[in-house]
């Protein structure tokens, strides 16, 4: 009696435990819910039908919007030019960072300075930013073509920004003098806590720095790359502001990524449900990538 | 007397005026008896300091006439305010009143129920005192009145350097294309380019080469509002395009209004293609050719074409959203009280030109420095302003648009410009291509 008794508070205490883990996760939930559930559940909802932007209405046409946009030539050219932007500027951003990152590791000269400095680009606003570049890049005033046509390397102003493979270079390298800063953040806060004697052990058996960084800073810094480039990638993948201000997508739509070509659908031409289409696309090629991603870096883990 | 008939069936003057006056007065009574309750607020595009001074003078005449009612002005953007009222409008939360947007922007928002009509407005102003045609463009279907317009624009006069062109032994102003190219080629040089003719994908090449297919004698749409693109003129109007590029600065393939106005005032091409705002530009920045410049309408094809001047009729309209609409149509008629609205067209003079004529007669209109300085230019700008047009009426037989804001944001005329000019496609290909795309946004 006394053993059924105990049994029975316990599972009372247990209840109010279960009811007060409840309790204090709710707000969480609630917060989870509001910010990617809701979004997301709209996203997926609006896509099914046909909105005018301003007003919000439309009609039901289910899946239509995803057979239009996928039968669409500009969608694909679009997820081209996305693809090469996300590896062009992924790829200088790891290189750039992770090269400056090992410079700023070394006991240099205004260390302290530089590894302020450095932030520079990835604190200014995308717009101060991107009005700097194309100054820069002007073909009448930009110091760029002055410099050069003053050194006798070319006889007339190069177009960076208005033909190709010119404006996709140029929003490739802007990019990533932007973003590279997050990497070398992030790359030089591992360095700092690679153990020293991992160094001394490779110099001892004869490692010369090149075998060192191959050998012992590169897989250290396997974990942290893992994380930057899947950040770095979704972040790439999404971006709009630098793009559009530098280019606006064009030469035609040489530099249209699919966030601009979402931006068009939802306000030039107001059609909210083909955007939303679009953006769930995004959505899915993305989190097909990132599954792809993680499966093949644990494998190697493995 | 032909204005009063503008005004919608159903709707007299004397009805009008008197609705007008009877809101505004039931707006007022409110607005005294709570002090500071009324607020509304005014978007514009136009940002430039002199102008914000202005508009904030209105502003404080009207305030002072309207005790408790403020009046707060944001800015928005040539290329901007298209989300930015979308979003508005999605949330409800619009701005009272919308000044500088194209014509057919707002034919686009009244076809979907988001403005409120403006027949009342334009009859307090005065419709007799308006150009002729003035606010035709603003006619919608309904026979309505969707707006009005602040200002009238010249947008794409040719703007010439008399001195470079009298050190190239050019005599006159080209009138047609030939002339216009043989003009550029003489007085390109060194460090000077022939035009800065915009090449990039953006509304300004869009609303450019609108002007340019009617320079060759054709049109975007027909009088019935079908696609009439595909035509021996929009092909004569690529092949000019095209045949003007190497006359253009490298960067032209990226140029929008500011780059090709600095282009011109800076002195880096001897031809210019803007509204009149290059005069106040070149007298603040560029002293030194101020006494050079002059302007004439676009060349066209050929002698016989009339000239196309592309007026995007900056306009003003209210939301129907708005929660003050008597207040913000009491504010949208003060706009025109001659003395701000002098001060605002001389914040700009040239660029934004009267819609009225009592304030172009106006002694202390006429009385600016630049408009006294070039008063052939002004009066030019302002008789082609007059007799222009836009893609949303294209021309006194064309109904009004509604889906040429559509059509414009779309960048589909932009696109076709740089696969042809730039990417060297196949023209027929590209104007069939562009064509369908125009036809699929009439029709969505």
């Amino acid at each position: 009696m006394r053993h059924i008794m105990a049994k029975q508070q316990q599972t009372l205490l247990e209840r109010r435990y279960s009811m007060l883990g409840l309790f204090l996760i709710a707000p969480t939930v609630l917060v989870f819910c509001a910010v990617i559930v809701y979004p997301l559940i709209s996203a997926v909802y609006l896509s099914l039908f046909k909105i005018f932007t301003p007003t919000l209405e439309g009609s039901w046409v289910g899946l239509d919007n995803y057979r239009v946009l996928l039968s669409k030539g500009e969608f694909w050219t679009s997820l081209r030019a996305n693809l090469i932007w996300t590896v062009g500027t992924l790829s200088l951003q790891i290189i750039f960072g992770v090269g400056m990152a090992l410079v700023l590791h070394q006991n240099i000269w205004f260390r302290s300075l530089a590894r302020s400095l450095i932030l520079f680009p990835y604190f200014i606003s995308t717009v101060v930013a991107v009005l700097v570049w194309k100054w820069l890049f002007n073909d009448l005033y930009g110091i760029l073509n002055h410099l050069m046509i003053t050194a006798g390397l070319i006889d007339w102003p190069i177009d960076y920004l208005g033909s190709m493979p010119n404006a996709m270079i140029s929003v490739i390298l802007v990019g990533a003098w932007k973003y590279f800063p997050f990497v070398v953040i992030a790359v030089l806060a591992r360095l700092q806590s690679i153990p020293d004697q991992l160094y001394e052990a490779a110099k001892i058996d004869g490692a010369g720095p090149i075998a060192r960084f191959f050998d012992i800073t590169l897989p250290q810094l396997r974990e942290v790359l893992v994380v930057i480039i899947m950040l770095r990638a979704i972040w790439d993948f999404k971006e709009f502001d630098l793009i559009f201000l530098l280019t606006g997508g064009g030469p035609v739509t040489s530099t249209q990524t699919l966030p601009l070509l979402v931006y068009k659908e939802a306000f030039a031409l107001n059609q909210m449900g083909m955007a939303s289409a679009y953006a769930v696309i995004m959505m899915l090629i993305m989190l097909g990538f990132m599954l792809v991603y993680i499966r093949r870096t644990r494998s190697e883990e493995s | 007397m032909k204005h009063t008939s503008m005004l919608s069936q159903g709707i007299s003057r004397r009805g009008a005026l008197q609705g007008l006056a009877a809101a505004t007065a039931v707006a007022a009574m409110p607005i005294r008896a709570s002090a500071q309750e009324t607020t509304i607020r005014w978007w514009s595009p136009q940002a430039a300091p002199a102008q914000v001074a202005a508009y904030k003078a209105q502003i404080a005449a009207f305030e002072a006439a309207n005790a408790g009612v403020k009046v707060v002005f944001e800015t928005t953007s040539d290329e901007g305010y298209a989300p930015q009222l979308a979003a508005a409008f999605s949330s409800g939360e619009v701005p009272d009143i919308v000044t500088h947007l194209p014509s057919f922007a707002i034919q686009t928002y009244y076809a979907n129920g988001l403005v409120e009509p403006f027949n009342d407005v334009i009859e307090a102003i005065g419709a007799d005192d308006y150009y002729e045609g003035a606010n035709e463009v603003f006619k919608a279907a309904d026979g309505n009145y969707v707006g009005t317009g602040i200002g009238n624009s010249a947008a794409n006069m040719l703007w010439l350097r008399k001195d470079l062109m009298e050190g190239a032994g050019i005599s006159d102003a080209p009138k047609t294309w030939d002339e216009l190219r043989a003009a550029c080629q003489a007085m390109q040089k060194a460090g000077i380019y022939g035009a800065p003719l915009p090449y990039g994908r953006n509304s300004m090449t869009t609303l450019i080469f609108i002007g340019v297919i009617h320079q060759a004698g054709g049109q975007v749409f027909d009088t019935d509002l079908n696609v009439a693109l595909d035509t021996q003129a929009t092909r004569d109007a690529l092949e000019f395009y095209a045949s003007m590029r190497e006359l253009c600065p490298p960067g032209a393939t990226n140029y929008s209004w500011g780059e090709a106005i600095t282009a011109f005032v800076s002195g880096a091409t001897a031809t210019g293609i803007y509204t009149g705002r290059v005069l106040g530009n070149v007298n603040a920045q560029n002293p030194p050719i101020a006494d050079s410049v002059t302007c004439v309408t676009y060349p066209t094809k050929s002698a016989d074409i009339p000239t196309w001047t592309f007026n995007d009729f900056p306009s003003v309209f209210i939301p129907k959203q708005s929660k003050n609409i008597a207040v913000a149509k009491a504010f949208a008629a003060s706009l025109y009280n001659p003395e701000g609205y002098i001060q605002q067209l001389h914040a700009a003079p040239g660029h934004v030109l009267p819609v009225l004529k009592s304030i172009n007669e106006n002694p202390k209109y006429q009385s600016n420095a630049i408009i006294q300085k070039y008063p052939a230019e002004v009066e030019l700008m302002s008789q082609a302003a007059a007799g222009g047009f836009n893609l949303g009426y294209e021309s006194a037989k064309h109904p009004s648009n509604d889906k040429a804001g559509k059509v414009v944001g779309s960048g589909a005329i932009a696109d076709m410009v740089q696969r042809v000019v730039l990417n060297g496609e196949n023209a027929d290909q590209v104007i069939g291509e562009t064509s369908k795309a125009i036809e699929d946004i009439m029709k969505s």
